[in-house]
């Protein structure tokens, strides 16, 4: 089975991108192919540097190298990136970046598509 | 005035709060997802003193994209509060 | 001087990033000797719930207790 998660919010603001993350580690525990897509303000989660101190929050970003150490892959519209004013070189290694095409084709290559 | 914005640059309410602060030459306070605000030139045109809080803006890594923003702490935030002869927001 | 703020908060505990801002205003403007009234509207009734289990965000529940000790004045 392949399942495509879809994040639109930023993290921590709501609690969509922790639900993204918390479905997409638990479905490679199902071993099911897990492809994270990270589109408009989701893509702020794919920021380096995220640091929890003693807010309570559970840090988001180290949640996406869990997610590819567990055999899954995180992408990155291009596009949506570059409105959030980030460049390659903020993001978290490990993460691919994707046109709005390439994007389309990994939803109609997956089984079932979850959007948060 | 101050205004208090915590939702993210691509948000109605977000723009909103960045245009009443514009219009009323008010100083803007950055938090939560507002924060994101601080990353290019997404204030472009705000004449104002923009300030962000720093715990916010740490959770969300954006330490090392400060730009022309003044950081402040939560104690900070309340000193300006009672300051203002008013304070609006959240946005 | 010693001012009053007044907190009204209408979402409930686990959905936004409300709370955390909210416990840490009141928090400040406590220690700084301020007054601090929280009005919790609508779904802000349910930060104040018992035997909340929260985990991986700030917990509502325990956050407000400890405030409410330091002199914070909850209305629902």
């Amino acid at each position: 089975m392949r399942l495509a998660v879809i994040l639109t919010k930023a993290p921590y603001g709501d609690t969509q991108a922790a639900e993204a993350v918390r479905h997409a580690i638990g479905a490679t525990g199902e071993e099911i192919e897990v492809k994270l897509l990270l589109v408009d303000d989701g893509v702020y989660l794919a920021k380096k540097g995220q640091d929890e101190a003693a807010s309570g929050y559970t840090n988001l970003g180290e949640t996406l190298k869990d997610i590819i150490d567990l055999g899954g892959e995180v992408f990155v519209e291009k596009a949506s990136l570059k409105d959030s004013g980030l460049e390659t070189e903020d993001i978290i290694e490990g993460l691919s970046i994707v046109n709005g095409y390439e994007l389309s084709q990994i939803l109609l290559d997956v089984d079932k598509t979850m959007i948060f | 005035m101050l205004v208090l914005i915590k939702s993210s640059p691509h948000t109605s309410e977000g723009k909103r709060g960045l245009k009443i602060a514009r219009d009323t030459s008010s100083d803007i306070v950055l938090l939560q997802d507002g924060v994101y605000f601080m990353i290019n030139d997404m204030l472009d045109g705000f004449c104002g003193t923009a300030y962000a809080v720093k715990e916010d803006v740490a959770l969300r890594g954006l330490s090392d994209v400060i730009r022309g923003v003044k950081i402040i702490d939560w104690d900070d935030l309340i000193d300006k509060m009672v300051e203002e002869d008013k304070v609006v927001g959240m946005f | 001087m010693a001012k009053t703020f007044t907190i009204f908060l209408t979402t409930p505990p686990y959905s936004s990033e409300n709370t955390l801002t909210a416990v840490r205003i009141a928090d400040s403007a406590l220690r700084k000797g301020h007054s601090v009234n929280l009005i919790a509207s609508g779904d802000g009734v349910y930060c104040f719930l018992k035997k909340q289990k929260a985990k991986g965000l700030p917990h509502a529940g325990d956050l407000f207790s400890e405030l409410i000790e330091k002199g914070l004045k909850v209305y629902l």
